[in-house]
Formats: structure tokens, sequence, C-alpha cells
């Protein structure tokens, strides 16, 4: 494999392609220091290493990369080599123009917008910004480099699968990493704290289901034979046990209450309260606070 | 529509999930459902629940129930009973709202409280008193816990409940807690059947700050106006205080009287036997708990039940299809019948999360023993199998040492699998019958329900009433197979009690 590089504004090479600030396979021989210090990226890249060893940092925590790991920066965070210098290897690379991460990646990418929430949720979400030996990668890299210089019939095309496959495979590959598929209460535990961590987010099924890697269908049948709930009823139990907290523990009014817990309205808030429990929620509050 | 039936529901208040029956009142079953709630480790050795999440799905649950099942059908619900897993934890203040979640019975982090009173003459005297063993699961140790590591909340605190107190209180009310659930406290006099003094002393506490005690009969008054019309009950619809999962388990799998035991395996598992008189074990290796004045159940937990085959199958088995766990076991016990009982001398001490009864050894950890050239992959299943039932062997033969045991009855999800069924038989070498457990805890509290309702003149009679199914007997040759290599087992659990500590220390760092 050759060494190359092409780069948004300087090579013609990439003129078809808007979304590709730049690509490449960089061969290192000698240490240049301060050749690559610790800087804020306002791009989506992704970085596979072919040879050598790397110590990187990523949005502020170090990693050390070998042969067939794969980094992924998202736009926002520091990246950089933790010494400030590139060392001795060979990596690929390439920077998607991706401003942010909460809206559509844009018109070049082939996914439904349901389905790059989900991807992007996945990319955003996972805690470690590494897929560690991952060959299949690697082979990615190798038909883009070659697609972008044979220039062959339907290259364009091309090119664009292959740089959706890659954010999608990488998704993939960051759940199967994190979920090893073999623990279902376990899995699921983790998307329970995601949650509630993020409780006033308007989750759907898809959102839930990508957190564990499942297909909806799929996953809404293990939710429910887990724990006996659709996962949206599920999320309305752990929705309305917050609202109670927050009833008894805060003086909060009703719509502050419902938008943390992820209602649309104070109204939808207090008709599902009352389906569940028969009190209205300020009827609820009142009995629990005021009595001796 | 035909004339209205009477029907009696049970609630039972579990470890992950809340899990209702209903029952006619002769006890044949109309339908359940399940709804779970999760369980935090926001830190090492800390199990904690949120008790308005359990609140909200036991209301969501029983609506569903009675919406889909019990309405529709022209049932009248006559009486409403529950049962809740032991040894929970919830500090409330003046008002009665939580201070903070539940501390649930797995948590662990009282370890130096329990090490500090163990084998102390103040630990025995409370052991003695309460029928609780000296250990992290206990409330005991749990509020000493508090008083010395949460003061804030601890001083704050107005009462502590138990979960299924404060379930009961949401919806009737009533602060109160049963005999039952009370005598696996640590706090509850199992002789006098009042709060054990030297035990609230112990912990800081007065009377005052517990529930009311009240017998497991007990009928608190009528739900909230609110429940009773949203769930749409009657008023007169009774509420049985009822009794823990323990109890309400070995009552409904029909053990009563002499010569009985049962085996629960579910994750965690337990072998109990009820008797009329406590079971005074000098080493403290047995709980005795309360189900009546008259009946003991006593016994021995151990950590170490399914969810160490659980383990061995998510890290070695093979997966076809994402998260299908139960494929996945039942395709390795398929592999472990192949191998020869015994397993060509493989051993395995499944003490993977340190180990209650009998050896009550939290640093305990597992280990596979007697490897040589010979052993396949199958034997490491097989051996996993038979480890964790000599650990429930060597609780069961604990409790030989006071009482005989000629039958057994097992129950459990893990006991549904005749390859398992067939094993403690032949380790037991008894005859075994089969009875699935979360049935049993339901089936239980519904005989609690009819004896208070009269159609049974007592307990006793209401457990003859089980048909106890599926009979397995053992075989003699497996047998002497099993004993020899339980007498190694039995040396390798206390002998290697310095490298347990040594390794744990290490662990834990």
């Amino acid at each position: 494999m050759n060494a190359y590089s092409l780069q948004k504004g300087l090579s013609k090479d990439l003129d078809l392609f808007p979304h590709i600030l730049a690509v490449g396979l960089r061969k290192v021989q000698n240490i240049r220091l301060t050749s690559f210090p610790v800087r804020r990226s306002d791009a989506l890249s992704i970085y596979y290493i072919w040879e050598g060893r790397y110590d990187w940092t990523i949005d502020g925590y170090p990693y050390i990369l070998y042969p067939s790991d794969l980094a992924l920066i998202l736009p926002g965070q520091s990246f950089g080599s933790s010494r400030g210098a590139l060392d001795i290897g060979a990596f690929s690379w390439i920077t998607l123009d991706v401003k942010e991460m909460d809206t559509d990646f844009g018109p070049w990418c082939g996914l439904s917008p349901t389905e790059s929430r989900s991807i992007r949720k996945i990319l955003l979400l996972n805690n470690a910004p590494i897929a560690a030996n991952w060959k299949d990668a690697g082979k990615l890299f190798q038909q883009l480099a070659q697609e972008l210089h044979l220039r062959e019939i339907g290259f364009q095309a091309r090119v664009h699968q292959l740089t959706d496959a890659l954010l999608i495979l990488t998704a993939r590959q960051f759940i199967h990493q994190s979920h090893s598929q073999r623990d279902f209460p376990g899995s699921f535990m983790k998307l329970e704290q995601e949650l509630r961590r993020n409780l006033a987010h308007t989750w759907s099924v898809e959102d839930m289901a990508a957190l564990v890697g499942l297909g909806t269908t799929a996953f809404t049948e293990k939710v429910k034979s887990f724990t006996g709930f659709s996962p949206l009823n599920y999320l309305i139990n752990i929705r309305i046990s917050e609202a109670i907290k927050l009833l008894k523990q805060t003086d909060d009014n009703l719509t502050a209450i419902s938008m943390n817990t992820g209602f649309y309205s104070s109204q939808h808030f207090s008709t599902t309260f009352r389906k569940l429990t028969g009190y209205t929620p300020s009827q609820f509050r009142k009995d629990n606070t005021e009595k001796p | 529509m035909n004339r209205q039936q009477d029907c009696i529901l049970t609630i039972d208040l579990g470890t992950g999930a809340v899990r209702i029956f209903a029952f006619d009142l002769d006890g044949i079953s109309i339908g359940s459902m399940k709804g779970a709630y999760p369980t935090f480790h926001r830190e090492p050795d800390h199990s904690e629940q949120d008790p308005e999440q359990i609140f909200i799905t036991v209301l969501y649950v029983l609506k569903n129930l009675l919406n889909e099942l019990i309405h529709p059908a022209g049932y009248q619900v006559t009486a409403i009973c529950f049962s809740a897993a032991m040894h929970s934890v919830l500090p409330v203040d003046k008002k009665g709202n939580p201070l903070g979640n539940a501390i649930t019975w797995s948590d662990n982090r009282g370890k130096e409280e329990s090490a500090g009173l163990k084998g102390t003459p103040l630990g025995k005297v409370i052991y003695d008193a309460t029928g609780t063993p000296i250990h992290p699961m206990s409330p005991l140790i749990k509020i000493t816990w508090m008083k010395h590591h949460d003061k804030d909340r601890f001083d704050r605190t107005a009462r502590f409940l138990s979960l299924k107190s404060y379930i009961i209180q949401q919806l009737t009310g009533e602060t109160i807690i049963d005999y039952s659930l009370a005598s696996a406290t640590g706090l509850f006099n199992i002789h006098s059947f009042k709060w054990e003094q030297s035990a609230l002393d112990y912990a800081g506490i007065v009377a005052d700050q517990l529930p009311d005690l009240v017998p497991v009969f007990h009928l608190t008054p009528c739900l909230r106006t609110e429940f009773q019309s949203s769930l749409g009950l009657q008023s007169h619809t009774k509420i049985i205080a009822g009794a823990s999962d323990g109890c309400l388990a070995t009552l409904g799998a029909g053990v009563w009287g002499e010569g009985k035991a049962t085996i629960t395996i579910e994750q965690s598992g337990a072998v109990r036997i009820v008797g009329k008189e406590v079971l005074i074990d000098e080493k403290q290796r047995l709980f005795n708990y309360v189900l009546t004045e008259n009946y003991y159940v006593s016994g021995g937990p151990t950590n170490n039940g399914g969810v160490i085959f659980e383990w061995f199958t998510r890290e070695f088995g093979s997966f076809r299809k994402a998260f299908e766990l139960e494929d996945s076991m039942e395709g390795l016990i398929q592999e472990a019948s192949k191998i020869p009982a015994g397993s060509d001398g493989l051993l395995f001490l499944p003490y993977l999360l340190g180990e209650r009864a009998p050896i009550w050894n939290a640093n305990a950890r597992g280990v596979y023993f007697g490897l040589n050239m010979q052993h396949r992959q199958q034997h490491f299943i097989r051996a996993t199998i038979e480890g964790i039932l000599y650990e429930i062997y060597s609780i069961g033969k604990t409790l030989e040492e006071h009482r005989a045991i000629h039958t057994l009855s097992i129950n459990g999800s893990f006991t549904a699998y005749p390859f398992w069924a067939q094993l403690i038989s032949d380790i037991f070498n008894k005859p075994v019958h089969v009875k699935n457990n979360s049935d049993s805890i339901g089936l239980g509290a519904f005989l609690l329900t009819a004896t208070e309702m009269g159609r049974y003149s007592s307990l006793g009679e209401a457990a003859r009433k089980i048909d106890v199914p599926g009979m397995y007997s053992p075989d003699r040759n497996n047998h002497e197979v099993y004993m020899r290599y339980f007498r190694i087992f039995e040396r390798l659990s206390s002998k290697l009690s310095d490298d347990f500590e040594e390794i744990a220390e290490w662990q834990s760092q």
C-alpha cells in the first residue's frame, strides 16, 4: 500500500465529495517533534493503525493504539499525540465534514433519519472511542483508497457507500465491544442508566434498541420477557417514579417536573400520572407532604 | 356474564421483579403477571432499589392484571396477600417519605460491622434471640452501618422500614411488618415475638423506629379510596400482611412436617425445613425464620446458585443468537450429560460471590480442582453444575445434623432441568419432587389467605393440599461416586480459607 493524502481544496480528486475534508494513508519513518500536538477537532475523523504503536489523547483521555485498532474523533473533542509527535508506523485516516452530532450527517449520507439518529447516538455515547483489533476497518480503508485512485466506473457511488459503511460498522463494532450480546440483564442495566441520565430526551424504541445493539422487534420482545413491560411502558415507570420523587422532595412546579422527566407537557404528565396512580400530581403532592 | 366469582391476588415483591398471581378460591391459578425493577450498584458492595419505582411497578402490574384478566372475566377480588424478599431496609422521614433508596439483601457494605459483631458474646446473644445469622445481609448490620457511615441520614430517619412495609403503607396508610419478615431483620426476638432489646441497642435505635409488628394473618384497613377507584376494587377487599418469600415458598412447596426439606435454586439458593421448634446451631450456620407462632422455617442460604451457571454460560457457552442465554444453557447441559457422574475427578468450588451457609466466608472464591490431561471442555460444564449442587448438599448435610430428612421438594428455575433434578436426587441419595418456585411463593401466599378465610383449619392442613408432582429417585452408584468427591469438596472449602483471604485481599486492591 502506498502513502497518499488528499485534502479538500488542495486536491481536485475530492471535488466530487464535498463531505470528505481529508483522506489518506500516512507512513511515518522518522519522528518530528511537535508535528502532532493535541488540538480541538472541528470535524469527525476516523483513524486506523497499520503499523507501530501510537500514544494518543482523545477528548482528554490517553489511549494506546496498536495495529488493527480504530479510533474515532468527534467534532469538538481534543485530539493529538500525548507526546506531541507522531511515532514511527503507518495509519489511514478520513476526516468528514460533520460539525455536530445532534443533527443529520448531511445529504451525502444514505442513512434514514431514524437510523442516522441511532448511529449518531451510539457514536456519541460510546465511552471508549477505540475499536480494538478490528481488521475489517482496514479493508474498508483499502477499498476507499482504491476507489479514489482507480476512479473506475461507479466510483462516486462506491465512495459514498464506503463512508456510510465506515460509520455504520464503527457503530456496530462499538456495540459488540461494549455488550457481549450474551448478557441481556447487563446490557439492559446499561440502557437503564442511560435513560435515567437523560430522562428529558424523547426516547424512541429505535434509540433504545440501538443502544443494546438489537433490531426493534427483537429488542421489544426481549424487554417484554425480561421486565414484563414494553420498552416505552418501562420508560414510563422510570419517568413517573422520578416525578414522584420530585413531587415529594422539591417545590418545582408541575411544568418543570414534567419537562425534567420527559413528558411533552404538564397535561400529558397529569393524565399519565393519574391513570397510573389514581391521583393527580398536585393531590399526590399534597397528600404526601402535609401529613404529620 | 356469569355470576361474580371470588378470587385472591398474591403480590410477591421479589429481588428483581414483582409477581402478581390470581387464584380462585380452590387455589386454581387464573393467571399472573410480572414487572421488573432495577438494582443499582453505585459503589462496590452496594445494592439498592428505588422504592418509588417499585411502588409504581406494583401499581402498574396490578392494574394491568385487573384490567386484562380479572375484571373482564367477572372475578371479584376478595383478598390481597403480600410476600417479599427478606432483609431490605428503607429509611423514611417523619412524613413516611423515603430518605434515598432501599438497601437490599445482597448489599455487602456492612462487612466490617458484621465481622466486628460475629463471634463476640453479644453476637451470640443476638443470633440466639433473633435467629438471623450475623451477616451484612441482616438489617441489624445495615442500620449499624448507617449509624457509623451515614450519620446524617441515620439521624433524620424516623423509621426503618422494609420495602414491603413501604408498599403496604403507600397502598393503605398503615406502617406494619409481619412477624415472618421481621424475623429476618436480626432485630426481632423469635421466642418472645417482640423487638429484641439487645439488637436495638446495638443498632442504636428504639422500637418506635421500626414498623408495627403484626401476625402474618393481620388484616390492614382497606386500600386508600383513590386506589379503590383507580383499580376498581371494593372497599371490603381484605388486605393481608402475609410473610417472607422464603417462608411462603416452603409452605407452597407443601413441605410441612417431619422428614421433609425444600431446595430452592434461583440466582441464589436455599435449603429449608419446617419445625415447631427453633433449631439451635452452636456454630451459627443456620437461620431460623418465623412463619407463625407455631412454625419455624430453618435452613441455610447460598450466594452461588444459578447465577454461577449463568456466568459459566455467558463466558463459555456458544451463542447462536444474540442474548439467547436459555438456549445456550440447554446446549451446555446436554454436553454435560455425556460426561460420567463425578466429572472424572474434576471438582469445582462455586464460591465466585463469596459464600454464606455453611462456611459463611465472604472471601471464598471459585476453584477448579483435580484437572488432568484427560479433562475436556465438557468436564468443566458438568463439574460446574456438580459444584453448585455440592454446595447445596453441604447446607442440607448441616441441617441433617439436627433433623432427619427423608424427601426433598425442589423448586426454582434451575431445578426445572431434569438433569439438575436427577443430580440433586443422586447427590442427596433421596427422592426428589419438583415444583416451580415463583408458583410456590404465590401458592404459599394463597394458602395463607385461604387459611385466614377459614377454608383450611390450619396451615398444616393447607400444606397437605399441595400435590407433589414429578418424582426422581436416586441412583446408588452415582451417589457413591459423588460422596467420594464431596469429601474432598468439603475439605477444600475449609482448608483453603487462609488462601481465600489472601487472594480476596489482592483482588480488592
